[in-house]
């Protein structure tokens, strides 16, 4: 087992959580069968009902989709395939090196495992979204003509508008569906800050927003702003968190319950990988009595961390508290070259590995989708 | 799934002779002449693959696969068509491969300037053509003055492009730039002041069709001294061109900013508060911004209007730098979005 040095790390971070103003397309709540416009197929997340969200990146939206797909899997169902790469391109028509997964997501209910992908690697690349059953069959979504509502996330108008295309994006890090409330992080393409915006489902009109301070807890001095990487929701001690790693730090804890208008909220650092390592996702689970979180990450693999002590941790708030170490971990060696992690049930996790080039390293296929036991 | 039918079975009483069906390629579809009964598979690639999504028509005496998506150059495809009651007819055919010309190439990168300072964030490539995602990670390199690659610069992860795919956003690590986190503290920041650097991109990057760039690029850099200080307006120099002229007005902000954001962040509001429309020019390697009114300047009180975003080239933005020391308490954040400059046009 090894600790994590935290050092004399200090930096806070500056969140900026606020809401959107959903695309009056339909009224509230209701989804209407149609295209769903989809510019671009990254950032999966599960919401009630069989209700994928699907983050555009592109397109500056995110689309609520009725999957439909809500018969509770059998016990002991489990998902392996092989290839996905070569066989998504088959059912597209295209070699595979022209498909580009972008993120894996499993329905809660019926376990089936979603991908979202792009055909091509251009600006016209077509946006997939495939199903992968618990038999291993692959469906296309039919997202010309499928029931969905969408909200737009082009909160801010186009600086010129008789330019041709405004050149601004705000790339959609990961998403996640808490407390009936899709929470999504952003990294924009031209400024440098921390949007985390939380829209409230089904799509309404929502409050307006707030800026909010997100500190680092350890020793030190320096707070900055980052985009968050990717984030979980996670229960500590009878309380809601995220847990959230941004591009430029490790891990921290954040309250969900002070992700609110006018609160200023100390995110609590847990670990600090460092040396150039990114976490790419985290699984929160139990295991005989403990609590650990696995965390697939760009060049330190996948480890395991021991979170028993999560609430332990607290926020600096003088320059004189001497830091000790983060959270413990443990390597897991058995499991490599992965580039998405996500939850399957209560013991299992699903993995999508390349056959090299793991974390952010240039993928080479085969990409293969399976279950893992948690360590 | 109907729009996704990957077999379908026809029924439309006329039962076709096997051995006079015909499988042909026409455009983008696949057609059975001579058959309008039948299951009718198309297979994209080898092995044991899923059928090609699509969905089958019934035409005079021809059955008729549109593919979900235009078929693709390189590709194989297998054309499987099985009449009722008899034996599946197959037909392979070649797409030829294109062969696309090279196009594109590097046309300008952000910041300009050949010194830039140890703590730069960003970098802003633009192309003259629609480039392919997912390669930048193995065509970008930071090479030191020996020419040998340096591992771990730049941020990894999601390419960050604009919506053609021909400007592409990269992120020096900011863990490493960050003062006091583990990765800046083990490895220190991406670029040290005083060194000499190349940014090699290689001509190998394949663009939107497939084709590599004309040619590789190179800008060769020093490292300059980190920029702490977050940019103040109030040190900003406005040369402010006479009434009745289209003379551009001229704003020195004496360091280099962030090239994208001063094509958004900067605006003129007349007398009245009114936008003033103008074209926007960006010089001196990014430390000086031109504002050209589309019509004459009139005399009276103008502002400049600065949004609080406008970062430099490390990220600092106004009265606000990029990592704040929170327990000097020298600098706090900003809370509002915009200032306002005034001048005056005689």
């Amino acid at each position: 087992m090894k600790f994590l040095k935290i050092g004399s790390l200090a930096a806070a971070l500056v969140l900026t959580v606020y809401a959107v103003q959903p695309r009056p397309v339909v009224a509230a709540g209701d989804t209407a069968s149609g295209n769903v416009g989809l510019k671009s197929a990254g950032a999966l997340a599960f919401g009630p009902d069989g209700v994928l969200f699907v983050g555009d990146s592109v397109g500056g939206a995110v689309a609520a989709i009725e999957t439909g797909d809500k018969t509770p899997a059998a016990a002991g169902a489990k998902v392996d395939v092989q290839g996905l790469d070569t066989k998504l391109a088959a059912m597209v028509g295209v070699q595979a090196g022209d498909i580009l997964i972008n993120d894996v997501a499993v329905n809660p209910i019926s376990k089936n495992v979603y991908v979202s992908a792009a055909r091509g690697r251009g600006p016209d690349a077509a946006a997939l979204v495939v199903r992968v059953d618990t038999a291993g069959k692959l469906t296309l979504l039919p997202l010309d003509n499928i029931k969905h509502d969408t909200v737009s996330l082009s909160d801010v108008p186009a600086d010129n508008p008789g330019a041709r295309q405004n050149p601004r994006t705000q790339t959609i890090t990961d998403m996640q569906f808490v407390n009936g409330n899709l929470m999504i992080a952003g990294m924009s393409n031209e400024e440098w800050n921390s949007a985390l915006r939380s829209i409230p489902y089904p799509f309404k009109t929502a409050g307006k927003g707030t800026q909010l301070q997100i500190w680092h807890a350890s020793h030190g001095r320096y707070e900055t702003q980052a985009p968050i990487r990717t984030f979980v929701p996670y229960t500590i001690d009878g309380q809601q968190y995220v847990l959230a790693a941004y591009t430029c730090t490790p891990l921290v804890k954040i309250p969900v319950s002070d992700l609110k208008a006018g609160a200023q909220v100390k995110g609590v650092t847990i670990s600090d990988l460092g040396s150039g390592n990114q976490p790419l996702d985290m699984v929160p689970y139990k295991k005989d009595g403990h609590e650990f979180i696995l965390v697939a990450n760009s060049s330190f693999g996948v480890v395991k961390l021991h979170a028993d002590n999560m609430g332990q941790y607290k926020p600096i708030d003088s320059p004189t508290v001497v830091d000790v170490a983060g959270a413990p971990y443990d390597k897991i060696a058995s499991v490599t070259n992965v580039r998405h992690l996500t939850a399957f049930d209560a013991t299992r996790a699903v993995v999508l590995t390349s056959a090299g080039g793991g974390g952010f390293g240039p993928a080479t296929g085969p990409f293969n989708i399976q279950t893992i036991a948690l360590p | 799934m109907r729009v996704f039918l990957a077999a379908i079975i026809l029924s439309f009483g006329v039962i076709a002779a096997a051995q006079s069906v015909d499988i042909r390629r026409d455009g983008n579809t696949f057609k059975v002449i001579g058959a309008s009964t039948g299951t009718l598979v198309v297979y994209a690639g080898s092995g044991d693959v899923p059928p090609l999504a699509g969905s089958s028509s019934a035409e005079t005496g021809t059955i008729v696969f549109h593919p979900r998506f235009p078929l693709a150059p390189g590709v194989r495809y297998r054309v499987v068509f099985t009449p009722r009651g008899g034996s599946p007819i197959e037909k392979t055919f070649e797409s030829p491969a294109s062969a696309p010309v090279p196009s594109a190439r590097v046309e300008r990168v952000y910041p300009s300037a050949d010194v830039l300072p140890s703590n730069l964030l960003r970098l802003y490539i633009y192309f003259s053509a629609p480039m392919s995602r997912g390669e930048a990670e193995q065509r970008i390199h930071v090479l030191d003055a020996n020419g040998k690659v340096l591992p771990g610069v730049f941020l990894p992860g999601q390419e960050l492009w604009d919506p053609q795919n021909r400007r592409l956003t990269m992120t020096f690590d900011p863990g490493r730039i960050k003062r006091d986190l583990a990765s800046n503290r083990r490895m220190g920041p991406p670029i040290a002041e005083g060194r000499r650097y190349t940014l090699l991109i290689d001509r190998e990057w394949r663009d939107a069709n497939g084709a590599p760039m004309i040619e590789a690029f190179r800008k060769n850099f020093r490292g300059g001294p980190a920029v702490r200080q977050p940019p103040d307006p109030k040190a900003w120099m406005i040369a402010t061109p006479p009434a009745n002229s289209r003379t551009a007005l001229v704003v020195s902000f004496g360091r280099p900013m962030n090239y994208t954001l001063l094509q958004r962040m900067l605006k003129i509001q007349d007398p009245r508060g009114a936008a003033v429309s103008g074209i926007i020019e960006v010089g001196k390697a990014e430390s000086e911004w031109r504002f050209t009114p589309v019509r004459e300047w009139t005399a009276g009180s103008y502002r400049l209007i600065v949004d609080n975003g406008l970062e430099d080239l490390a990220g600092n933005k106004i009265g606000q730098p990029f990592d704040i020391d929170v327990f000097d308490r020298i600098t706090e954040h900003i809370t509002t979005s915009t200032e306002a400059l005034p001048f005056e046009i005689r």
